[in-house]
């Protein structure tokens, strides 16, 4: 009796929680949120992806009969409704993230739109958890599917997994993350040195050799901040730009702020910052702001609190990627693949500078 | 709650040993204090910026969210134990807050209030979970509270901050400021009084030191243990709620990744503060002291702009020396 107490406490604080989640649901009408609103919706294409995954699941034994008589005749020419279907799994590092819905939101389009293809979509339960990402791999070489596209969680401890593919015969393509293995089929993703490079680009044009600029960065040590870091780097060094801070402020919003408010302290004539994603960049704004100062701010990944916050003039610009590109072009590739095409060894799925002069095609407000 | 005590014996068992003076008391008492008027007069010398008006509200502005934190941090290292879990609730409460505030519309008091309270609860969830469910340690229920919490706060979101508070009252602490001082860092100060107060002079507080110092002897002496603990935990989460509020106004938004790895500076402010990570040892102007050397040294190593790696490998080594000092400290008391 006694030790139920606790229990039941719990048991109400947790379906309070619950309910708070529920509230999520209920859709608003206040127009700024509607950009927020816009990714929210893709839980909606996500709650299908199970949808359409499941049927493929299902299907996996025959389609794997099917595929073993088709390798007999390679690279057939017709592609006909007596083609079997080439059972494609995208497998990401974690099918929780906005960001990864998206992308498998492309690899699923892609999916529908070629008959022949059978693309599951696949992820751990975080992207921290590399273990669970080699299970799903090593599941899918067992099933003796025909191409792997995969967003490796870490490129190093993928690389026996990988290796285990291609003793299958498996085709492998990595898509959004690189790895350093040999035998990789193509590398499909964001140039994060070329988006860097377009944020330093349009300081070099809109400022003069001389001019104080600062870089703050994700994470030390993480290699898609290293190169955006070092392709916005490069681009102001070539124009005479003076680099007057480079600091970490962990990809995290309040942590940018500080680290503006104490770079502006040093520097008060600082002209321009580039953020290596876009959350340190609204950051950097609020403490611009808070000072009086009019700073250029260029963030990346365009998100929709940027979006917002260019619109209002606030941050200059932001570098966007294309993540429904990422999974598009992998599943497409992959087709290409398992039909015996040979592809590209590096795509790139684009950067593009966002400003206000640009900014309606990035926008979904209606 | 807490009646006041007419003994007027501050520092429970750091004042009574005072008398002894021995090096390593000594370096335990006064080694931060010291060590952050050094790195003033350093930084005062090493940049004319340091040693202004406007970067003293930095860095009041700065280690305002820390600060709150790591006296709910405090009051649970006293009791010898730890609480994982500060980052990631002090996430979910300023998303469910956003939530409210900006995507439901409900009145800026009311979202406020839920904050503190989820917080609270989410605090005495953490206690619950600790004396009732009798999980082996602390460590292991914040742990679990941790992602539980984070997991929530994604959830909540889907992943993206919910920003743009409409309502003026939820944002007024954490980015306003009264003659030039941040709000948030006069906030900091009452609390801090309001800690040390409830700490030295009343009942409530002599039992968290007695509970962190000796268990089985508090026990004995007629202390409730679990309802101490509890309280302890509920205090840390309805600070992890003020966080929240606070950085609602700092970033005016509600970000679940909010707040990522604070715990660990937190632990490390109350513990440069002089506190012992065994329990029953430490003050309110100790871990205010450890909060403004944490945020001091980040602040210098900005306007310095010292490399990041740098930072990291700096902040370890100060870790590693306030630790030992508290070793020396308990090796010469003994």
């Amino acid at each position: 009796m006694k030790r139920n107490k606790p229990i039941v406490a719990l048991l109400i604080l947790f379906s309070m929680i619950l309910t708070a989640c529920g509230a999520e649901a209920t859709p608003t009408a206040a127009p700024t949120t509607a950009p927020v609103e816009a990714p929210t919706a893709t839980t909606a294409p996500a709650a299908e992806a199970p949808t359409a995954t499941t049927p493929p699941a299902a299907e996996a034994p025959t389609a794997t009969t099917a595929t073993t008589g088709g390798d007999t005749t390679p690279t057939a020419g017709t592609t006909g409704g007596s083609q079997p279907p080439y059972d494609i799994p995208v497998i990401v590092k974690t099918d929780t993230s906005t960001y990864w819905k998206i992308v498998g939101e492309g690899a699923i389009e892609a999916g529908k739109a070629d008959k022949d293809a059978n693309v599951t979509f696949l992820g751990a339960d975080s992207e921290q958890n590399i273990d669970g990402q080699i299970r799903l791999v090593e599941d899918q070489i067992t099933k003796k599917v025909d191409v792997l596209v995969i967003a490796p969680s870490n490129s190093d401890q993928l690389k026996p997994t990988f290796d285990k593919a291609k003793a299958a015969g498996i085709p492998v393509i990595l898509i959004d993350t690189d790895a350093d293995w040999p035998d990789k089929t193509a590398f499909i993703g964001t140039d994060n040195e070329a988006g860097g490079k377009l944020a330093g680009e349009y300081y070099a044009k809109n400022l003069k050799s001389g001019d104080k600029v600062a870089i703050i960065r994700g994470t030390l040590g993480d290699t898609t901040h290293n190169a955006r870091q070092k392709g916005a780097e490069d681009a102001m060094k070539a124009a005479g730009l003076n680099i007057v801070a480079i600091q970490p402020a962990d990809s995290d919003r309040a942590k940018g702020q500080s680290v503006m408010e104490n770079i502006l302290t040093a520097n008060p004539d600082l002209k321009a910052v580039f953020a290596t994603n876009d959350e340190m960049a609204l950051g950097a704004s609020n403490a611009a702001k808070q000072a009086n100062k009019q700073i250029m701010i260029i963030g990346f990944d365009a998100n929709p609190d940027a979006l917002t916050s260019v619109k209002a003039g606030e941050l200059t610009g932001s570098v966007a990627q294309f993540p429904k590109n990422i999974g598009k072009l992998g599943v497409e590739n992959a087709l290409k693949v398992a039909r015996g095409e040979t592809i590209e060894k590096r795509i790139d799925t684009g950067t593009e500078l966002v400003t206000k002069d640009n900014l309606g095609k990035f926008m979904t407000t209606p | 709650m807490a009646t006041p005590s007419t003994v007027p014996e501050t520092e429970p068992r750091q004042g009574v040993r005072a008398q002894g003076r021995s090096p390593g008391e000594l370096l335990a008492r006064y080694g931060a204090p010291l060590g952050l008027i050094l790195l003033c007069i350093f930084l005062t010398w090493r940049s004319e910026f340091f040693l202004t008006p406007e970067n003293i509200a930095n860095i009041g502005r700065q280690s305002a969210i820390i600060a709150i934190l790591s006296l709910g941090q405090l009051a649970v290292i006293l009791t010898a134990g730890i609480d994982l879990s500060v980052g990631a609730l002090m996430a979910l409460c300023v998303t469910a807050l956003a939530t409210l505030a900006i995507k439901l519309g409900v009145n800026a008091y009311v979202a406020i209030l839920a904050c503190l309270v989820l917080g609270l609860l989410l605090g005495v969830t953490n206690g619950l979970l600790l004396t009732k469910l009798h999980l082996p340690h602390p460590f292991i229920s914040t742990l679990g509270m941790m992602n539980v919490a984070r997991g929530l706060a994604l959830i909540l979101t889907g992943g993206f901050p919910i920003s743009n508070f409409p309502d003026p009252a939820v944002t007024y602490i954490g980015s306003q400021e009264i003659a030039g001082v941040p709000v948030a860092f006069i906030l900091v100060v009452a609390l801090y009084l309001l800690g040390h107060f409830v700490l030295t002079q009343t009942t409530v507080g002599r039992q968290i030191y007695a509970v962190g110092g000796n268990p089985e002897a508090a026990r004995l002496s007629g202390i409730n243990v679990s309802r101490t603990l509890i309280l302890v935990y509920a205090v840390s989460g309805l600070m992890a709620g003020v966080g929240a509020l606070v950085l609602a106004g700092r970033v005016n938004s509600g970000p679940p990744n909010a707040g990522l790895g604070i715990e660990l500076d937190t632990i490390s402010a109350v513990i440069i503060g002089g506190a012992s990570f065994f329990g029953g040892r430490g003050t309110a102007g100790g871990t205010m002291i450890g909060v403004l050397f944490i945020a001091v040294l980040r602040n210098g190593f900005n306007l310095l702009n010292v490399p990041g790696e740098y930072q990291t490998l700096l902040i370890g080594i100060i870790i590693v020396v306030a630790v030992y000092v508290d070793v020396l400290r308990r090796r010469s008391s003994s």
